[in-house]
């Protein structure tokens, strides 16, 4: 629970005011921390593409949104992040539980893991990667870093960072 | 009655909403009939304009109308789900069912064979869904525009066709801005 909290802490510090999730064990923590949480609106969504439409009227209305998702969501939301979010110049942050590195004990999810900050690059997309607690103090600047550039980011957690956050 | 002759006779709604207009012809008819700035043209990412407007109608008081297309929606169709769990009452989704693919050459969409959107919607947990007619599609729209406490999803049906038209001459930028200085967020321009 203790990194699931700072990374929420963090994020509420950079100003992210709006949460969707499309869920994940490694992100189950957090969904519990917002679902609690009457200062910021959560709510799950189907599909991460879809969840891709919401933050960028989200960001039209003046929140600042952020997408909860396994780095498999990427995929699903190439055209979404391009033809949207950084064609209107939309600030959204992707708060990504990053399948696959090494302490994923389910071997298929080794295959998006391997493109995932490949893809990323090709898009131009700000990353922070985070393996370790002291990393997670990044998490506020880097949001508010999405603002000031007017892009959506990416940070990625790792399997092993998350995965005993009881 | 096609897209162009409805956009015609809802403009008078229109122009006092938000609206997040679907991509390809629908944005580029309404461009042409009566450009407003509380008017967001989708340029690229087709399918989601019932998510951004649900986004939109979440995060702010100002009744929004999400004009999305058959082929659109069918290309998301857990949108449907999402706005039956989620829609607050300032939300309306206007989906204009021709039964085609306007924007790229008319081919029959499944709304045309087997597929009814109405039903899909009533199952996903949508209430006050609507289906009816271009004519009754104003009376349908004002409405649910004036319902404070309740959100729609109207299914307006209409023939297929379409009218020549040029792409829509504003930057993305210029777009998202006079939109968001219209909700009163952007104090430049």
């Amino acid at each position: 629970m203790k990194i699931s909290k700072k990374i929420i802490d963090n994020l509420k510090k950079g100003g992210v005011d709006f949460y969707l999730s499309v869920p994940c064990k490694l992100l189950a923590n957090m969904i519990d921390i917002l679902e609690k949480d009457n200062d910021v609106y959560y709510s799950a969504v189907p599909r991460e593409e879809e969840g891709m439409g919401i933050c960028a009227g989200a960001y039209l209305g003046n929140k600042f949104p952020c997408i909860m998702m396994q780095n498999t969501g990427i995929g699903n939301s190439v055209n979404a992040i391009v033809s949207l979010l950084q064609l209107y110049q939309m600030p959204v942050v992707f708060l990504i539980s990053y399948r696959g590195t090494p302490g994923e004990p389910v071997g298929a999810q080794g295959g998006m893991a391997k493109i995932t900050e490949d893809i990323l690059q090709t898009l131009r997309i700000p990353m922070l990667h985070c393996s370790s607690e002291n990393d997670l103090e990044k998490i506020s600047t880097f949001s508010k870093h999405a603002k000031v550039v007017e892009s959506p980011v990416a940070i990625l957690c790792d399997f092993n960072l998350m995965k005993d956050d009881k | 009655m096609n897209r162009f002759d409805l956009l015609n006779k809802i403009q008078n709604i229109l122009k006092d909403n938000l609206v997040i207009c679907n991509i390809g012809l629908p944005s580029q008819e309404l461009y042409k009939i009566n450009d407003q700035p509380n008017f967001f043209y989708m340029l690229g990412s087709m399918g989601l304009s019932s998510s951004i407007g649900l986004g939109l109608s979440l995060s702010q008081n100002k009744n929004v109308i999400s004009i999305d297309g058959d082929g659109s929606v069918l290309m998301n169709m857990n949108t449907l789900a999402t706005i039956g769990n989620r829609a607050p009452s300032n939300y309306t989704l206007l989906i204009i069912d021709n039964g085609s693919y306007g924007s790229t050459g008319d081919q029959r969409t499944f709304t045309d064979e087997n597929t009814s959107l109405k039903d899909v919607a009533i199952g996903a947990g949508c209430k006050n869904v609507v289906e009816c007619s271009g004519d009754e599609t104003v009376n349908e729209l004002s409405k649910a525009i004036d319902d404070q406490n309740n959100s729609y999803v109207i299914i307006s049906k209409i023939n297929s066709g379409n009218v020549k038209i040029d792409p829509i001459p504003l930057n993305p930028i210029t777009i998202r801005d006079r939109f968001r200085k219209f909700i009163g967020i952007v104090k430049y321009l």
